[in-house]
């Protein structure tokens, strides 16, 4: 069950952090299209610049394809179509034309389950960077360090560096995946329910490190959990069935919903 | 309503009897295997002497050893692993990667692949007769070589493809979100974690063609003097077994023996040796 008393006061926070900002991310009639099912119904969204925006829903209301059309990463497989606009700093990223080099550095993500590079520590960082710009072996040793104390792992790690990430708690893995990724200092930071698989505690140092990032970096979380959603975002949306039902600041959507769908959801009545 | 006891001796009396049936099944399977490993090990072992490494195969009625055979089936084993095990990886890896928008094509090279590993192996024996051994005129190492290596291939291939599908999917969306192309998450991530279940491939390919005997008789032949030309006639030890084994002559009969316990131990430690790396690493990566 929700504790109402904390929802109300988180969302109360949020939405005094929400101010006029400038739009990120804007959506503009999306459809989705998963081997002939349809996946996503004319979404439409524009997500503000540095804040923390949460996409909540059931289980398959495509919360997690809105993620994923957001750096094209489900053009690795077969027979997955997008059809619409999605404008990143107001270029349409599913422009073919639009390279998925110059996007994926600019759009970083954080998977579900922590899944390091079978590689150092290190090596874990320094791996995307190599491929994008060359640097002196100093300067790759400060982007690493620097990536690292942005995702809080520093410390934990610096007597390690050189041993395999593998070897890291599972927390610590996902702040490592977090490293990883904005190593490459992205401007937008996706990540799909990234602490579920992780305990309460991993899951509050994780929750920490995304309000400190959202000075820097403009974050899309995809989560199943309301409370986090509550805790962490400034807006969030809710879809249902490929249909982005209700969007607004967190702290409107849990106290006064539009919707009767959202207000079922969010109150426990289904989901 | 019936008392459930009944049930319990019904079901207690069929488990005794498929244990039972289990039990013998396999104490029947392992004890033939048992009996040949001994057989051999004790024969082998009589037949054994530092003159098996040293010397090479003897004319009849004199002493000798194996070193030629060993020599030769060492360099043709090493010649099939070279051939076989980069064309295996590379399509492997194609299977795996690369081929997932036409999966009809991918289906059909598994399925090929398939029957290429259940191939007799003197079939394959005889294709590089008919299109290496003819063409060049006279048999050789390397033509042995090759055979071994067609044999090596399809293992390779078929254990690069399952351990690649077995690198979790989110490993590969993780690498390639960071914007690096599709070949070099292949090459610097996935191969890296999928190198154990590769070299056990590897592995598992020489061990299967240290022994085997058919593919070589219509390839390298024999030949009974020291040889270091691969583009002649080369001994290996399986073809020296079948050709001392048939002799009537007792000392090449103990050398075939020595022979056979040789390959026996050498493919024993190689499967053991490729299992225990492949399950170190399962442990250490579930550590």
């Amino acid at each position: 069950m929700l504790n109402e008393a904390a929802l109300i006061d988180s969302a109360a926070a949020g939405s005094a952090a929400a101010g006029a900002a400038r739009t990120k991310i804007s959506v503009k009639t999306l459809d989705f299209f998963y081997r002939g099912y349809h996946a996503l119904k004319n979404v439409n969204l524009d997500i503000p610049e540095r804040q923390i925006t949460a996409i909540i829903g059931p289980s398959g209301c495509g919360k997690s394809t809105l993620l994923r059309v957001f750096n094209r990463i489900y053009s690795v497989y077969a027979g997955l179509e997008a059809t619409g606009h999605v404008l990143l700093d107001g270029e349409d990223i599913l422009d073919p034309r639009y390279s998925l080099n110059r996007l994926r550095t600019r759009v970083g993500m954080v998977f579900q389950k922590a899944v390091p590079f079978p590689l150092s520590v290190y090596e874990n960082v320094a791996f995307g960077l190599r491929h994008h710009i060359r640097l002196s072996r100093g300067q790759m040793e400060d982007r690493v360090e620097k990536a690292l104390r942005e995702a809080a792992l520093w410390d934990e790690v610096k007597d390690k560096l050189h041993s395999s990430g593998l070897g890291l708690s599972g927390g610590q893995q996902q702040r490592l995946c977090i490293a990883r990724a904005v190593a490459l200092r992205p401007q937008v930071l996706l990540l799909d329910e990234p602490t579920s698989a992780l305990d309460p505690i991993a899951t509050g140092r994780i929750e920490q490190l995304l309000s400190d990032l959202q000075r820097d970096y403009t974050i899309v979380i995809v989560t199943h959990n309301m409370q986090q959603a509550a805790r962490v975002s400034t807006y969030t949306a809710y879809m249902y069935l490929g249909e982005m039902v209700e969007f607004g600041t967190t702290a409107e959507l849990f106290t006064r919903p539009q919707h009767r769908k959202t207000e079922d959801y969010i109150t426990g009545r289904f989901g | 309503m019936q008392s459930p006891r009944p049930l319990i001796f019904r079901r207690r009396a069929s488990n005794l009897v498929s244990k039972m049936l289990g039990t013998a099944a396999t104490v029947f399977g392992l004890s033939w295997l048992t009996w040949i490993l001994i057989v051999t090990l004790l024969n082998g072992a009589r037949a054994l002497s530092l003159r098996i490494f040293t010397d090479i195969t003897p004319p009849p009625g004199s002493d000798g050893g194996l070193a030629n055979a060993l020599v030769g089936s060492l360099l043709m084993s090493v010649l099939g692993v070279l051939i076989g095990a980069p064309l295996g990886i590379a399509a492997g890896t194609y299977l795996a990667e690369f081929a997932e928008r036409r999966p009809v094509w991918r289906e059909t090279i598994r399925f090929v692949n398939d029957i290429l590993l259940s191939a007799p192996s003197i079939v394959l024996g005889l294709f590089v007769y008919t299109i290496y051994v003819r063409q060049v005129g006279h048999f050789s190492g390397i033509a042995g070589g090759i055979a071994l290596g067609l044999i090596v291939l399809p293992v390779v291939v078929r254990t690069t493809d399952e351990t690649l599908r077995l690198v979790p999917n989110m490993m590969r969306e993780a690498a390639l979100s960071l914007g690096i192309p599709r070949w070099k998450v292949t090459v610097q991530v996935l191969y890296r974690a999928a190198l154990p279940g590769i070299l056990t491939g590897i592995l598992l390919g020489l061990a299967r063609i240290t022994g085997e005997t058919a593919p070589l008789l219509f390839t390298a032949l024999n030949n009974q003097f020291w040889s270091s030309n691969l583009d002649g006639p080369t001994a290996s030890v399986p073809v020296v077994i079948f050709q001392f084994a048939m002799s009537p002559y007792d000392a090449w009969h103990s050398l075939a023996w020595a022979g056979a316990f040789v390959v026996t131990m050498v493919v024993l430690l190689l499967s053991v040796g490729a299992r225990a790396y492949l399950l170190k690493n399962r442990m250490d990566s579930n550590a």
